[in-house]
């Protein structure tokens, strides 16, 4: 398990200087691969598939680590994301996410695997110039319970279209529960896509690297 | 007689108008971001009929080029986009090629969220995920 971990963080540091995600189904019959570096406490990789555009199904690989380095998560896990509800506005789209998942985990403070549960869910609304979202993910096993809540503000300097860049200022929150962060971890980030490739990469105010590639497709 | 003979025209009339179209377009909304287009895109080529599509974000427009004597009929149409997870507004069925659509929006400014001028029909509550 540690050295797919391993494997996977490699990946994750491999692929930063042109990557990092966001919506769990992005189109029916695509498939989606995220990848996420959250500033050492939080690496993630995901792949899904979504047969129509308001399921899809999949899996990924959840590293958690406490600031202090006292505990260490290593999770696998299967998991559905479902379209709860979209508007489709004139100029604008909301959507609320919900998701599910099992999976199995081992931890540096106990022995063995456990099950790991997973529930989650995402709102989010946006324009062609502003974002903003709201996602709260939950692991949760015999040995622990970690919930990772995640606030994001976006603003494009320019609208985009479908043949151009798009550019975004992000300001995003997480808040973990479980001993692993104490206080908020505050990131700007800067975000791009083009088609079905999407980065976004900045910094926390601690100085630590927080990355994110999704590639759809 | 004379009525049946009215209808029978205006029926060539129409078929004929449909036939002949070069390109659908269409109005839809939810059209915000790449990923979006990138699902209709990818839904509306898997069309038989279809030659080529264009996605317009700022204008919120979808446009299909047909092949020569084809047409794809509006329900197919609202199928797809309700199926790719968005609210079609509205069909239009033109001459222009997509060269000219293409070229036509990039001198507009986005068009206002309501413009009811610029519909030949609309297609009211007929879906979309809303």
């Amino acid at each position: 398990m540690r050295i797919a971990h391993r494997w996977a963080a490699a990946c994750l540091l491999g692929m930063l200087p042109v990557a990092a995600g966001a919506k769990p189904i992005a189109f029916a019959r695509g498939t989606t691969v995220m990848a996420e570096y959250g500033a050492g406490t939080m690496n993630e990789l995901q792949l899904y598939y979504a047969p129509r555009y308001w399921y899809s199904v999949g899996g990924g690989l959840l590293e958690l680590k406490s600031e202090d380095g006292s505990k260490r998560r290593d999770v696998a896990y299967l998991r559905g994301n479902l379209l709860a509800k979209r508007w489709n506005l004139p100029n604008a789209q909301a959507n609320v996410f919900a998701w599910g998942g099992l999976g199995t985990a081992r931890g540096n403070d106990f022995d063995g695997t456990v099950l790991d549960r997973n529930v989650g869910f995402q709102g989010d609304f946006e324009t062609r110039r502003v974002y903003a979202s709201l996602q709260s993910d939950l692991h949760e096993s015999s040995r622990y319970s970690h919930r990772i809540d995640t606030a994001q503000l976006g603003w494009a300097p320019y609208a985009h279209d479908y043949d151009s860049l798009a550019t975004w200022i992000v300001l995003q929150g997480r808040h973990y529960t479980g001993g692993l962060f104490e206080g908020t971890e505050t990131a700007l980030l800067v975000r791009f896509f083009k088609g079905g490739t999407w980065v976004e990469f900045g910094a926390t105010t601690d100085g630590k690297l927080q990355a994110m590639a999704m590639f759809n497709f | 007689m004379k009525l049946v003979k009215a209808m029978l025209f205006a029926a060539l009339v129409a078929v004929s108008s449909m036939a002949s179209a070069k390109t659908i377009e269409m109005d839809v909304n939810g059209l915000v971001c790449a990923f979006c287009a990138q699902g209709i895109e990818k839904t509306l080529k898997g069309f038989p009929e279809t030659a080529g599509v264009f996605v317009s974000l700022e204008h919120r427009i979808v446009a299909v080029q047909l092949k020569d004597g084809v047409d794809i009929n509006d329900a197919a149409l609202t199928k797809a986009i309700t199926d790719a997870g968005y609210k079609l507004v509205a069909i239009r069925r033109t001459d222009e090629t997509l060269d000219a659509i293409r070229s036509r929006v990039s001198q507009q400014k986005a068009i206002p969220a309501v413009d009811p001028s610029k519909h030949k029909h609309t297609m009211g509550d007929m879906g979309g995920h809303d």
